[in-house]
């Protein structure tokens, strides 16, 4: 009977073992190829722009940070993370001319311009496996108080569009200034909340690494 | 009448031919068997087993083996731990009766839900009476069957029977779909055999729990079972979506510079599916063919970065409007460069326009500098662009597209030169057999 009691044992083991391969490791490798999969997509819509679209590298850094801000799920900060990848996609199919254009784009450009968001969402619907991420990338551009319910990952997007190339370049304070003069009406008001607390801590940790290092100096 | 080798048979007659040896085979086992007989206390057990043996069968997880078919490849069935345990704990005759009913029913099932031909049923169900057979012989080998597993015979003669019924079944199946798919036996094989290993490791707790439950509670003990066995299927399903997710991303890539360039669709595809049989021609690993189908899917991804005012100019093009074509192997390997498992087909796409005398760009290497990957899908693009494959509607003013037999005398003059020899001689026989398959091809 002991005996018998050690096999079951082990055997339950193994497949309580072989539950959390199947439903922890499994997935969050797939999601991992999956966007190493869409890197590729996004390279090539960077390069098509001349690297005015497609960016994905401080997205991601931003974005990771702010969803554990906004509580979102592990689902949801999953499918952000694919749709930063594929936001863009939809420029593929924008002329090269209206991508490289220095001078200030026309009416009818911009309006074609801004169609990119649909003609992504309508590509990725195409493939089964991204269906879910349509949703956010065809409102990746979207204004809050034209559609508030929206999804949050759409509306944190959204205001990275706006805000991130500021801070890229340097130019926080405009940033900053850009995001509260649109709360509650071009941006949500959480999401704003959400970067606003984040450029917060990030300057007092920098302001703390500074500290250090003129201590470290001393 | 002399009697043709297998492979030189129509392939109908061929398919044929293998399922009445299958068949054959499968029945003789069965009458040698004989019908088991089931005490009046096990009727219980036999019946639950038949029908957790039955939902796993009909639990079905499909394996694509190819990128352009996502629709096909091989079914794998998680019935095979069940079955085993059936053969420890009542007998070999046992187990290929409880494979035989269960394929059978599972199989037509399947025919009528997901119309399913009757003669793969057939096929599978003589399968599976073959492969149990096989894990009963190799369990008796180590351990008088029926036995208990609760010894390090019983564990030992149950993994046993567990590697053969895999082994002899993937064997089975490979010969089924070499036959069925006009494929070479060896690339299905290397696609196959390798995940015996893996799969044998995952079916052991399951197939261990089984007989140890039959053994000790009979086969109300089997509803237990139930949960590990839903992580196990879950398990095949994420394998099964992994491999299918990565095709995807090809095909979905494929997809998107199509949608942009739509004239380069067909081509695309043609040299992909030539550039794999040239590959396989010339022995190529299975892996590696595979890559170069993929490579040659994607030599002109390059061409989405560029733009289509120059792509699309029906007149000729000036000289800086030839340095930003020029361009297009090297975008092409930049886009893919981030993306781990498409990295190893970038220096292909990069050099494919390379030239074994030094003239071809972007780096204007020769020989042996250039990889024969690179070398396979420049001779295969150019024959493809001659034949007018390129852009079948929109012809050039100062190119107009050339016959095939036209097309290969180009290849032959600028073998050594511009096109690698070895791969222009390979080509030509491919095309040969083309034209023989299909009389009307290239006219």
């Amino acid at each position: 009977m002991q005996g018998i009691g050690w096999a079951i044992l082990t055997a339950l083991g193994a497949l309580l073992a072989l539950a959390y391969y199947a439903f922890v490791v499994v997935p969050a490798r797939l999601h991992r190829l999956h966007c190493d999969g869409l890197r590729a997509f996004a390279r090539l819509i960077e390069l098509r722009s001349g690297g005015r679209y497609g960016r994905v590298e401080p997205f991601l850094e931003w974005s990771k940070a702010l969803a554990s801000r906004l509580n979102l799920s592990l689902r949801e900060r999953r499918q952000l993370e694919l749709a930063i990848y594929l936001r863009d996609i939809g420029m593929v199919a924008i002329p090269y001319q209206t991508l490289h254009k220095r001078e200030r784009l026309t009416e009818a450009e911009r309006i074609l311009l801004a169609r990119h968001a649909e003609i992504g969402a309508a590509i990725v619907e195409q493939i089964p496996g991204l269906r879910q991420v349509a949703p956010i990338v065809r409102l990746h551009h979207v204004v809050y108080a034209e559609q508030p319910e929206a999804p949050l990952s759409a509306h944190l997007l959204s205001a990275l569009e706006d805000c991130l190339p500021l801070i890229v370049a340097g130019e926080l304070e405009t940033a900053l200034k850009t995001l509260q003069q649109g709360a509650g009406t071009r941006y949500h008001p959480l999401v704003v909340q959400a970067i606003l607390s984040e450029v917060r801590a990030q300057g007092l940790s920098g302001r703390r690494d500074l500290a250090r290092s003129a201590a470290l100096w001393l | 009448m002399p009697c043709l080798p297998l492979c030189y048979m129509p392939k109908r007659r061929r398919f044929w031919l293998w399922s009445g040896l299958l068949g054959g085979a499968a029945s003789l086992l069965l009458v040698v068997a004989g019908v088991p007989f089931v005490h009046q206390h096990q009727l219980g057990a036999f019946v639950a087993i038949v029908v957790l043996a039955t939902a796993a069968e009909l639990l079905l997880v499909r394996y694509p083996l190819r990128p352009e078919y996502p629709d096909r490849g091989v079914w794998l069935s998680v019935s095979t731990p069940v079955v085993v345990a059936t053969i420890l704990a009542y007998g070999w005759q046992f187990g290929v009766w409880l494979d035989a009913i269960v394929s059978l029913v599972a199989g037509l099932f399947t025919m009528h839900l997901k119309s399913t031909r009757a003669r793969w049923v057939f096929v599978n169900t003589a399968q599976s009476i073959l492969s149990a057979a096989a894990a009963g012989l190799v369990a008796l080998l180590f351990h008088s069957v029926p036995t208990s597993v609760l010894s390090m015979q019983g564990i030992g003669a149950l993994v046993a029977g567990l590697a053969a019924y895999m082994l002899v079944n993937t064997l089975l199946v490979s010969i089924t779909i070499a036959i069925a798919e006009s494929a070479r036996l060896s690339w299905v094989l290397g696609q196959t055999l390798l995940c015996i290993p893996r799969d044998v490791l995952l079916m052991v707790p399951i197939s261990t729990l089984i007989a140890v439950v039959l053994a000790v509670e009979g086969a109300f003990g089997l509803l237990g079972v139930l949960v590990p066995y839903l992580a196990l299927r879950q398990a095949f399903v994420i394998w099964a979506h992994q491999q299918a997710l990565y095709h995807q991303t090809i095909r979905s890539l494929g997809f998107l510079v199509q949608r942009a360039h739509p004239y380069t669709g067909g081509h695309l595809q043609r040299v992909a599916r030539w550039a794999r049989r040239v590959a396989e021609r010339l022995g190529l690993p299975p892996e590696r063919c595979e890559l170069i189908y993929e490579a040659a899917l994607l030599h002109d991804l390059g061409k989405t970065v560029l733009d289509e005012r120059i792509l699309n100019k029906p007149t000729r093009l000036t000289p800086e409007e030839w340095e930003q074509i020029k361009k297009h192997p090297q975008l092409g390997a930049e886009i893919l460069s981030d993306t781990p498992f498409l990295s190893p087909i970038a220096p292909w796409i990069a050099l494919h326009h390379e030239r074994p005398d030094g003239k071809g760009y972007p780096f204007g290497l020769q020989g042996e500098q250039i990889p024969l990957e690179a070398r396979l899908i420049a001779v295969v693009d150019a024959f493809d662009a001659m034949i007018g494959g390129e852009a079948p509607n929109q012809h050039r003013l100062h190119r107009r597209p050339l016959s095939v037999e036209e097309a290969l005398k180009e290849l032959e003059r600028g073998a050594g030169t511009q096109f690698d020899p070895q791969v222009v001689q390979v080509f030509k026989q491919i095309v040969r057999e083309w034209q023989q398959q299909e009389p009307l091809a290239g006219k």
